[in-house]
């Protein structure tokens, strides 16, 4: 049952991955007074791509040509782990943190590599600096992670999303805080707009994107759109675990995926609000916003500590 | 959820609040918050008092309430009229203020871990409110510290003085009126005090920049 | 068992002797070196393997003095060294049948000599039970490794070279104490009488910190870690993967022996556990943003054998902590992840140095700003440098991830049990970890970046061709090492748990069930195996069907890359220096505490007044500002560059009154009349005295 539930989870996301950046675009478009592109419109680009012939560029290599199917596939293994419909994780292998945080470094090792494997050296710039935004959000991420793996008692997803679903993580909060501070790093890490750190030049955002075309640059493209769903499940999974089935009956899972939707659409419909409404950030000033959040980690940790 | 655990939260409460007052980018949204801190702490007052049974506390609360939560923000939104917009009350603070967050998880740390080995005569399930409670006293001293502007060094000494009340509330649940009364007035006073400082200041001057009112010694 | 490693021992030493007499003809030499050294490596690493399953064998012989009895003790950890260093050697052997080319004309009898010497010291250090013996073949290798070290007799290695020495002294003299310590209480230098000595408290503290600090100089941990980017990179780079890869472990192995087994009838303390994690968390940060600042390869690699060693540390720490705490299954998975770490970092450091002597072979530089472009050139030590790069970056499902994960498994295991401190001491640790894991992605795709991919950006790297079978061999045999360790972790870790549970005296912790390792304090559990099976079927999905699509659309090739317009050039390309400013953007402080450390050094140079630059007075306030200036920011000598501070040491005469100017500038900063300045004394005034209350009651 739970490997169907994970096969399933793996093909909703991949499948509605292009769906919810389409709608990200949609109500960036009415928030600017504009009509916009469909909602759908994600879906004719990579529609169109995929039938485009494919030009590889400077001195490209095998890295290159590994790195969209590394990428995506990275991102679909880790959707298939999280307890997005049931408040365990569907494949209990995938469902440790520490597996999947070190799990999401080998798409940012590969592309960061791609970037530099193309010899362009706006491309290069742009996958550095992807690695750089994730030295900075990782260790709040894991601090908050480390937060909830004392208060719950396991290091498992699983077990953190049902004790918090049952109210049981002890602490409250420290829980909360500790959930605040998760919301604010996977909204880096999902790479919206004031963290977007693109500096007026096109080909330095989204990096080695620049360098690809044709069936590859769909692949990356759908990566792409994947990452920030399955940055935002991780949120969503852990710590607003409410409604997901209990038990493992199909009824309860069904509603479980239906009440997924609904707390996914939610996330991105604020984070869509949110991008709309800030400036973009300077890249040297990134620092300043990662403090933040490591110092709201902390905060929490220091609750965690005193028992509140 | 009701008693010491309430407390507990509601002390939580007082630090976030208290955070936010350090950085709030405005005087304006900064006395408005500090009002909503003093909300929390007639919270933590009357849940105290609920806990112990003291009456005083309720009564405590009240008074709180009457001059925290309303006269105090007044004092000093007033001040913030008077003072107009080319006086800069809103300098932005020295400190990467995202920091201060950091700072302040350290500071109630440090405070916890010196608290703990003090027998309270409430109980000991209120020791983190203690800790809290003290580590105002060192969000106070960051707040005034950080900041340039001196209209909003004012919102640390009254953090510190928010700080006291709970201390005081925690150790001496049974302290008479009088000792309230006393507290609130003190308060109150030395915020009217600083506050036409801070009028007067600025009319003469034209900045609250502390950096720049330190060439005026001498 | 013991038998094999004495014969491989006089393997080592006949065969050392035979090369050297053998120098006139240097290719005999180099044959009978390498030939006889993979003889010898094979014999012991079968001893060494075969102790892992059994109980210790001790044997003693009388010495000709009542403390020089030369005893013998080969016990499951002694074994996993020596398979380990086995397994280097062995590699490293191969690897110089060609790579020892190089150095006919530099003495390779006495290169043979040497590394035999030095790779028979480290078993003997290992085995050794008795404190004299083992004090004098530490001796022995520190100071074949210095030979190694200084044979390319260049301005840099000789230096370096002595820098190691000293270290190494200073490292040793600090043992020597720490067992004389332990000897004045027993009196005896016998380990065995150690091991039956229940130490005072004080005393065992004092022995084990002595131990630490001396071991740690040893290992290279911070704040003992200059030697290493200076020793490691100079000698040839076969010798560097075994100094790096098997060296330095014994610094590791020192200090898990002295706690567990010389100081085992006393009792550990909590405080040891806390200190090895903590220097453990600060060596693995600051090792890995220190190699973000190197260009040179080999230097490069050499810092990540100090963050590698806090990882360690901080598993070894973990395992201290658990023990004096009385938690036998954390004490058991500490040991695992740090004695699993010690394993994986031996292989794919060895791996990575070799992979940079292959490159040095081939280009003849180890600056990656003159690389680039390798990977199609040298195909074979593309692939086993990015399968390397890929496990010390601790992906999944490689050995470094399988170690990683025991190590956050144990602190995250402590932290529930510990009380405040420790619980604040222990995320400390984490968060260390967590950022050495994303530094370390950065800095491996720097090196392999810069090195391999893109085009060549120097005539040497156009010319580059694959280096000789027998190096290609060597790194292909460490490849399948990290990815049999890392696939077969299920089988692997419980006999490594088995190591330690015997270090324990402890029964044996279930780590794994059929192909799962199994975390039972944290209930959780990993497969690297099926991981990589799943992973490798969705990959080979997704590139099947991109694919398929690509041969339905067609594919061209465009030799030019995007570069906005312009004519691309290779001046556009990115290079180390561009990650290294990138990173230090943000990691500023940190440059700036070595820096700092650097001025500090210089201080003491100026107060030793060691030797007499009569341009003192202009060369101080040259160093003086620091690294913020607008100047600094690609000023790379000033900030990523080793220590300016040797260049400038001023004469003592000037030095009384630079200090006595620096006091009073520094005075005049305190004292700056801003009432906040005070608030903050006040502040400093109070911590300190609530501290102090504390500390009192």
């Amino acid at each position: 049952m739970s490997i169907v539930v994970a096969l399933l989870q793996a093909v909703l996301l991949v499948a509605l991955a292009p769906l919810v950046s389409g709608i990200a675009r949609k109500i960036r478009a009415k928030m600017h007074a504009r009509e916009g592109a469909s909602a759908l419109q994600d879906y004719y680009d990579l529609a169109k791509l995929w039938h485009r012939c494919e030009v590889r560029e400077g001195g490209s290599g095998l890295v290159s040509r590994a790195m969209p199917p590394v990428f995506l596939g990275c991102f679909i293994l880790i959707a298939a782990g999280l307890p997005l419909a049931m408040q365990a994780c569907p494949i209990p292998i995938l469902g440790d943190i520490i597996t999947i945080l070190y799990l999401m470094a080998l798409p940012r090792f590969m592309f960061s590599l791609a970037s530099i494997d193309s010899a362009g050296s706006y491309t290069a710039i742009g996958g550095i600096r992807e690695l750089l935004v994730g030295v900075l959000v990782e260790p709040s991420l894991m601090l908050v992670l480390f937060v909830m793996a004392v208060a719950v008692g396991s290091t498992n997803v699983g077990i953190m999303a049902n004790a918090v679903a049952t109210l049981q993580a002890y602490p409250m909060v420290a829980v909360v805080v500790a959930a605040v501070a998760c919301a604010m790093a996977c909204y880096i890490e999902m790479g919206k707009l004031p963290f977007d750190l693109a500096e007026a030049e096109q080909e330095i955002q989204e990096g080695p994107l620049a360098a690809y075309s044709g069936p590859s640059l769909a692949m990356l493209k759908l990566g792409v759109s994947l990452k920030q769903l399955v940055v935002a499940s991780l949120f969503v999974a852990i710590f607003v675990p409410f409604g997901a089935a209990a038990a493992a009956g199909p009824l309860d899972i069904l509603i479980g995926f239906i009440v997924y939707l609904v707390k996914v659409l939610v996330v991105f419909l604020l984070a869509s609000v949110i991008e709309n409404s800030v400036m973009r950030v300077r890249y040297k000033l990134l620092g300043r916003y990662t403090w933040f959040v490591v110092g709201i980690a902390s905060l929490s940790l220091v609750f965690l500590v005193i028992g509140i | 959820m009701f008693g010491y655990p309430l407390v507990n939260v509601l002390g939580a409460c007082l630090i976030i609040t208290s955070m936010m007052v350090v950085l709030a980018r405005t005087g304006r949204a900064a006395a408005c918050l500090y009002s909503l801190q003093s909300l929390v702490l007639v919270g933590v007052l009357a849940s105290l008092g609920a806990v112990t049974g003291s009456t005083e506390l309720f009564t405590w609360s009240a008074t709180a309430f009457a001059t925290k939560v309303v006269l105090v923000p007044a004092i000093l939104l007033y001040t913030l009229k008077k003072i107009g917009s080319d006086a800069q009350a809103d300098l932005p603070p020295r400190m990467n203020p995202m920091k201060s967050v950091a700072l302040v998880a350290v500071e109630v740390f440090v405070c916890f871990v010196v608290v703990s080995g003090i027998d309270l005569p409430t109980a000991d399930a209120a020791l983190p409110t203690l800790a809290v409670s003290l580590a105002h006293f060192f969000i106070g001293l960051t707040c005034i510290v950080i900041q340039r502007s001196i209209f909003k060094q004012i919102f640390g000494y009254c953090l510190m003085e928010n700080g006291s009340h709970v201390t005081l509330a925690l150790l001496a649940p049974q302290a008479p009126e009088l000792v309230e009364i006393g507290v609130a007035t003190d308060a109150i006073f030395a915020v009217i005090i600083l506050a036409v400082l801070v009028c007067r200041m600025a009319r003469y001057t034209h900045t609250l920049d502390a950096d720049d009112l330190c060439e005026l010694k001498g | 068992m013991l038998e094999l490693v004495l014969l491989s021992l006089g393997v080592s030493c006949a065969t050392g002797v035979v090369s050297l007499l053998c120098g006139k003809t240097p290719k005999a030499a180099k044959t009978v070196a390498c030939v006889g050294g993979m003889g010898a490596a094979a014999l012991s690493f079968a001893g060494g393997v075969g102790a892992l399953l059994q109980t210790a064998t001790y044997v003693s012989w009388l010495g000709p003095m009542p403390f020089t009895n030369f005893s013998l003790l080969l016990n499951p950890l002694a074994g996993l060294l020596i398979a380990v260093i086995a397994a280097l050697a062995f590699v490293a052997w191969l690897y110089g049948l060609s790579y020892f080319d190089e150095y006919y004309d530099k003495g390779i009898g006495v290169i043979g000599l040497f590394m035999n010497l030095f790779i028979a010291s480290m078993n003997l250090v290992i085995l050794a039970d008795n404190a004299f013996w083992f004090l004098v073949f530490f001796e022995l290798m520190s100071l074949t490794s210095y030979v190694l070290v200084i044979i390319d007799q260049t301005e840099k290695s000789v230096r370096g070279g002595f820098l190691y020495l000293i270290m190494a002294h200073i490292g040793f003299l600090m043992i020597a104490i720490s067992f004389f310590v332990m000897a004045s209480a027993a009196g005896s230098l016998e380990f065995a009488a150690f091991r039956a000595t229940a130490f005072a408290p004080a005393l065992a503290t004092v022995a084990f910190v002595l131990a630490f600090f001396g071991f740690g100089a040893k290992a290279g941990m911070v704040p003992f870690h200059s030697w290493l980017p200076q020793a490691h990179p100079a000698a040839p780079s076969n010798v560097s993967a075994l100094m790096s890869g098997g060296m330095i472990k014994i610094g590791i192995f020192g200090i898990c022996k002295v706690c567990f087994d010389l100081l085992g009838a006393a009792g550990g303390e909590i405080g040891w556990g806390v200190l090895v994690i903590v220097i453990g968390a600060v060596s693995s940060v600051l090792g890995v943003v220190y190699a973000l600042g190197e260009h040179d390869l080999k230097s490069l690699l050499a810092y990540h054998s100090v963050e590698n060693i806090g990882i360690i540390l901080l598993g070894v720490g973990t395992g201290i902590f658990g023990w004096a705490a009385g938690l036998p299954w954390l004490a058991a998975i500490g040991l695992l992840a740090g004695l699993y770490h010690l394993v994986n970092h031996a292989m794919f450091k060895g791996l990575l140095f070799l992979g940079a002597g292959s490159v040095l072979h081939a280009t003849g530089t180890r600056n990656m700003e003159v690389l680039g472009g390798l990977a199609r050139l040298m195909p074979w030590t593309a692939v086993c440098f990015l399968v390397g790069s890929l496990a010390i970056s601790a992906i999944p499902p490689l050995n470094g991830f399988v170690s990683e994960w025991f190590t956050y498994q144990g602190l995250i295991g402590a932290a529930m049990e510990g009380d405040i401190f420790l619980r604040i001491v222990f995320a400390f640790a984490v968060v260390a970890l967590a950022i050495t894991g994303a530094l370390a992605v950065t800095c491996f795709v720097k090196a392999f970046g810069v090195t391999f991919l893109a085009k060549p950006r120097s005539e040497a790297a156009e010319r580059a061709c694959e280096v000789p079978t027998p190096m290609v061999t060597a790194m292909v045999v460490l490849t399948v090492a990290c990815v049999v360790l890392g696939l077969g972790a299920a089988w692997i870790a419980p006999v490594i748990e088995s190591i330690g549970a015997s270090m324990l005296a402890a029964p044996a912790l279930p780590v794994a069930e059929g192909v799962t390792l199994v975390s039972l304090d944290t209930v959780s559990v990993v497969s690297p195996l099926i991981l990589a099976v799943l992973m490798a079927a969705v990959i080979a999905v997704c590139a099947l069907v991109r694919n398929v699509a690509n041969a339905k659309a067609g594919m061209k090739a465009d030799p030019k890359p995007w570069a906005c317009g312009y004519e691309p050039d290779l001046s556009m390309e990115t290079l180390a220096s561009t990650v290294g400013a990138n990173v230090k953007n943000f990691m500023g402080p940190l440059y700036a505490i070595r820096y700092g450390v650097n001025r500090a050094g210089q201080t003491m140079a100026r107060l030793i007044g060691r030797a007499i630059d009569p341009e003192a007075e202009s060369a101080a306030p040259a160093a003086a500002p620091a690294p913020k200036g607008a100047s600094s920011r690609f000023d790379r000598d000033r900030v990523f560059g080793i220590a300016p501070a040797e260049k400038h040491a001023p004469a003592l005469s000037n030095s009384v009154l630079s200090i006595v100017r620096d006091l009073g500038a520094w005075f005049g900063r305190m004292e700056s009349g801003d009432y906040r300045t005070y608030i903050v004394y006040i502040v400093g005034a109070l911590v300190f005295f609530l501290a102090l209350i504390v500390l009192v009651r």
